[in-house]
């Protein structure tokens, strides 16, 4: 039961100015992504919003945009054998420290999340020293070791979070019934987290497929990554097919994000 | 119940260890090289010293260009928080239709690239862009105003990027809040305001502390806004790392500004960290 | 058996997409890297040069990585073994520093059919050069009333946040910055007078731009409405309905030659000749002078014809005579300082 507010003048102030900036706020998220999507209709070369006249002309460029379609496909396999890595050796990784409360475990626990906290290129140029070093030249492999290091916190962080939301009760009763802790792992544990583990994936994906900080050292023309390639391209031309190429990406995300919504309910799992 | 030998709920420390390896090879030796090539003299690497962190000290380049970058931090971290906390505040206050819908709206950016968003602020800014479009409609300017690479049009496109990373925890935070403390502040007598003020505003603070956490640490390394927003005579820490290693080929300089920035990083992190203790202790007396 | 007919979906649906995207099997046929320049001569190569030298080269394709010439001998410098780049393309001063640093390889003349009709100027076994760059000023005649006539008009108060430039690290901006001193007291080694000068030029100054790439998309976008700017970058964007015009100030257009070179342990050799037989190949050198590139050809079987005949010079003899040329030997000595003491500067 609610106790009647007085809804004198500094309530409606305080109420009218928040949910205008709030307003303001959603503006702002929602905007640049409809720009986006309106200028990549655009008949001219210019970025001239409202545009002047509309075409699909720049979809037709990106169709035969070669150099984005290897980038991307470059991206997209370096995303996905990024996030088995990523899936397999932090799963297994959380399994370990999730509930532990062991000096070792919580140690572990701070290694794996902090390139969260520091700044990826710092790391992407020790990467890129550490490979120069050793001999290893620059390839998808080293991409994906780069990528795995960025990327595995956020595998760990939702399977962890997961693993903590497991009842104990049900591995109790079923190491009491006799189940051997191998055969709990693969029936119980693995299933019921398994929402987790892939919501971690997704975004481990994501986070892979749309990184730079790293990709920007350990990549070369042969080895090109998307978000790089675009933004040199936005650096050296003034290319419109980069609108279209953006609105594909958006409409992509948004379709698998919904997907995602459905299946691990990501959003809850975003926010950790 | 007898006490059992083993925890069936704790898995063997020995599952982490393929990730403990592959972190010890991959992550922690490279960092350690960083030191270690931080540490000559010269860009062939082969005079060890201490010049590098000489010039970055003596010079003053490399520390007026970092207290830039933490101060562009600050900057966006407030707008974003102003944004950020009244969209929070609004999304507590909707129907569940219009929080999943907020919802998406606001994780969206998260999962799209960094570079798509940006170009949308070069769409927005530029000198035939929507912004001056309008103005110069309404007949509010003469001639368009530069916005693209300028210091505020930064700020904001910046803000819009990172605006995601600012309203979820405070989203997280606000839910928590129970609502009859705020009814029973207005039954006994305080004005929306001062409710605001002394009791949604300081409980809500460890989301606060944060949402600015994440916002100031995206911020101070988001490279491709920048660059592409900031334009050549702005320049920040990450575009001044870039240049000095990939196009400078100077990696003992590079090295060096890097370890600066990370540890300027950290002891951020370790500043808002200790602030949301602080916090949190705060809201529970 | 189920197994089977799985099997074969999985492999016509792979060979179906391999059709869709042809690309996809770039990953099987050799690659040729050219790293060329930024902005038209990109639009340049990849319209004529790169069709072009395709014909000559079976199951191998060629991958444009746009990038000024320093970021090329950077990047070949850090991986000599196993080089990123196999052919690059090089400004004057690059050029000799990739000799000297033993980045490149010596070019098989005896193999060539077409370096002997180049210029004297323009043969050097270690890299033929393949073009001129002219630079001159660039302007919007829509927004700028009066053509500019001098270098200096730049510093006009009227173009008061309306003028481009790029930095130190592109030929542009180290040949605008090298002649300005010229024009004041400085020379090849000495470029002081330019720096003092850069100062008050800051007003005026609406962007500096990473690369000329950028610099011509300024002009695409508005953002700038005159700058210093190459002959051949113009009418690409006139192509784009971008307003511009290009002018040689009244104290002489600037020329650099502009070299290529096969990488130094590249494993593309054979392409890389392929490639820069078509560059040197007077089909290509004269389709590249016509509209909208207007790239200055090298090649003496090349007459000159068109908007470069008319606007720049009857012949590579007049070219000769007409235009400023610096000495990169002495300017590569003091560039890397150069270059660290603009981007300090240019910052507001």
């Amino acid at each position: 039961m609610s106790i009647g507010r007085r809804n004198d003048l500094s309530d409606i102030a305080l109420k009218g100015s928040l949910y205008l900036i709030a307003w303001a706020a959603v503006v702002l998220l929602l905007a640049p992504t409809l720009i986006v999507l309106i200028v990549s209709f655009t008949d001219s070369y210019s970025l001239r919003f409202p545009p002047q006249g509309f075409s699909n002309r720049w979809y037709v460029a990106l169709f035969k945009a070669f150099t984005l379609h290897f980038a991307a496909w470059n991206s997209f396999l370096v995303a996905l054998i990024t996030t088995l890595l990523c899936v397999v050796m932090g799963t297994a990784a959380s399994l370990a420290i999730a509930r532990s409360s062991s000096k070792a475990a919580r140690c572990l626990d701070a290694l794996f999340m902090s390139p969260l906290i520091l700044p990826g290129l710092a790391f992407g140029l020790s990467a890129l020293i550490f490979f120069s070093e050793v001999g290893i030249p620059v390839s998808m492999t080293t991409l994906v070791i780069g990528h795995t290091v960025v990327c595995v916190p956020y595998v760990i962080r939702t399977t962890s979070s997961a693993l903590l939301q497991l009842p104990p009760a049900l591995l109790e009763s079923a190491a009491s019934l006799g189940a051997s802790r191998a055969h709990a792992l693969r029936r119980i544990t693995l299933p019921l987290i398994a929402p987790g583990i892939a919501a971690g994936a997704f975004i481990a994906f994501m986070s892979s497929f749309d990184n730079t900080a790293v990709s920007l050292f350990l990549r070369d023309a042969r080895t090109d990554m998307l978000p790089i390639r675009m933004w040199q391209d936005l650096e050296s031309k003034l290319d419109v097919t980069i609108a279209a190429l953006s609105s594909v990406l958006v409409m992509v995300t948004l379709v698998m994000m919904v997907l995602m919504e459905k299946l691990t309910g990501i959003s809850r799992r975003i926010r950790g | 119940m007898h006490a059992r030998h083993f925890d069936v709920t704790v898995y063997n420390l020995r599952y982490g260890m393929p990730l403990a390896a592959f972190f010890l090879l991959f992550f922690i030796t490279p960092l350690l090289l960083l030191v270690f090539v931080s540490l000559h003299n010269d860009t062939a690497v082969s005079v060890f010293g201490l010049g590098q962190y000489a010039k970055v000290f003596g010079e003053g380049l490399a520390l007026r260009i970092l207290g830039d970058t933490l101060w562009l931090g600050v900057q966006v971290t407030l707008l974003c928080l102003l944004l950020g906390y009244a969209l929070a505040w609004a999304y507590v206050r909707s129907s569940p239709t219009g929080q999943k819908v907020l919802m998406m709206i606001i994780v969206m950016p998260l999962l799209t690239s960094v570079v798509v968003r940006t170009f949308a602020w070069v769409v927005i800014l530029g000198r035939q862009g929507i912004i001056n479009e309008l103005l110069l409609g309404w007949a509010w300017i003469e001639k368009p105003l530069r916005l693209l690479y300028s210091r505020e049009g930064l700020i904001w496109a910046l803000a819009n990027v990172q605006l995601p990373l600012m309203t979820l925890p405070l989203i997280t935070t606000l839910q928590r809040l129970e609502s009859n403390l705020e009814d029973a502040s207005a039954a006994l007598g305080a004005n929306a305001w001062r409710t605001f003020r002394r009791v949604t505003l300081p409980l809500s603070l460890p989301g606060v502390i944060a949402g600015s956490l994440l916002t100031f640490s995206a911020t101070i390394t988001a490279f491709i806004t920048q660059s592409l927003v900031g334009g050549g005579q702005m320049l920040f820490m990450p575009m001044y790392i870039y240049q000095q290693a990939s196009a400078l080929q100077n990696w003992p300089y590079a090295a060096a500004i890097s370890l600066v920035f990370l540890v300027a990083v950290i002891a951020c992190v370790t500043l808002f960290s200790y602030l949301g203790r602080l916090s949190k202790g705060y809201t529970t007396t | 058996m189920d197994i089977s007919r799985r099997r074969i979906m999985q492999s016509a649906l792979a060979l179906g997409a391999l059709q869709l995207f042809p690309q996809l099997s770039m990953a099987q046929a050799r690659n040729l890297v050219f790293a060329t320049f930024t902005g038209s001569w990109e639009e340049a190569h990849k319209a004529v040069l790169v069709p072009a030298a395709l014909e000559h080269m079976k199951d191998a394709n060629i991958i444009l990585d746009p990038m000024i010439s320093v970021d090329q001998i950077s990047k070949v410098m850090a991986a000599r073994e196993h080089p990123p780049i196999d052919v690059m393309l090089h400004d004057p001063g690059p050029a000799l520093t990739a000799i000297e640093q033993g980045l490149v390889e010596p070019y098989p003349v005896a193999d060539s059919n077409f370096y002997q009709q180049l210029m004297p100027e323009a043969q050097d076994p270690m890299g033929p050069s393949i073009f001129y760059q002219i630079v001159g000023l660039t302007y919007n005649p829509e927004t700028i009333d009066s053509p500019p006539t001098s270098w200096m008009d730049l510093w006009k108060p009227e173009y008061k946040g309306r003028v481009g430039i790029t930095n130190m690290n592109s030929t542009l901006g180290t040949g605008f910055m090298v002649e300005l001193a010229k024009l004041h007291g400085g020379s090849d080694s000495n470029i002081d007078p330019a720096f003092e000068l850069l100062k008050t030029l800051k007003p005026n100054l609406a962007a500096v731009a990473a690369n000329p790439g950028q610099l011509a998309s300024l002009f695409q976008q508005g953002q700038v409405d005159i700058s210093p700017g190459n002959f051949n970058a113009i009418q690409i964007l006139k192509a784009r309905g971008v307003p511009v015009e290009w002018i040689a100030p009244k104290e002489g257009a600037i020329a650099f030659k502009t070299s290529i070179h096969i990488v130094k342990n590249s494993p593309n050799r054979d392409l890389a000749f392929a490639l820069i037989e078509a560059s040197m190949s007077p089909q290509v050198q004269a389709q590249l002078m016509e509209a909208p590139y207007l790239v200055v050809p090298t090649n003496t079987q090349v007459k000159m014809a068109g908007e470069v005949a008319s606007s720049l010079a009857k012949d590579q003899a007049e070219m000769k005579s007409r235009f400023l040329l610096q000495d990169w030997k002495v300017i590569n000595q003091h560039r890397a300082a150069w270059i660290e003491r603009f981007n300090k500067e240019i910052q507001v």
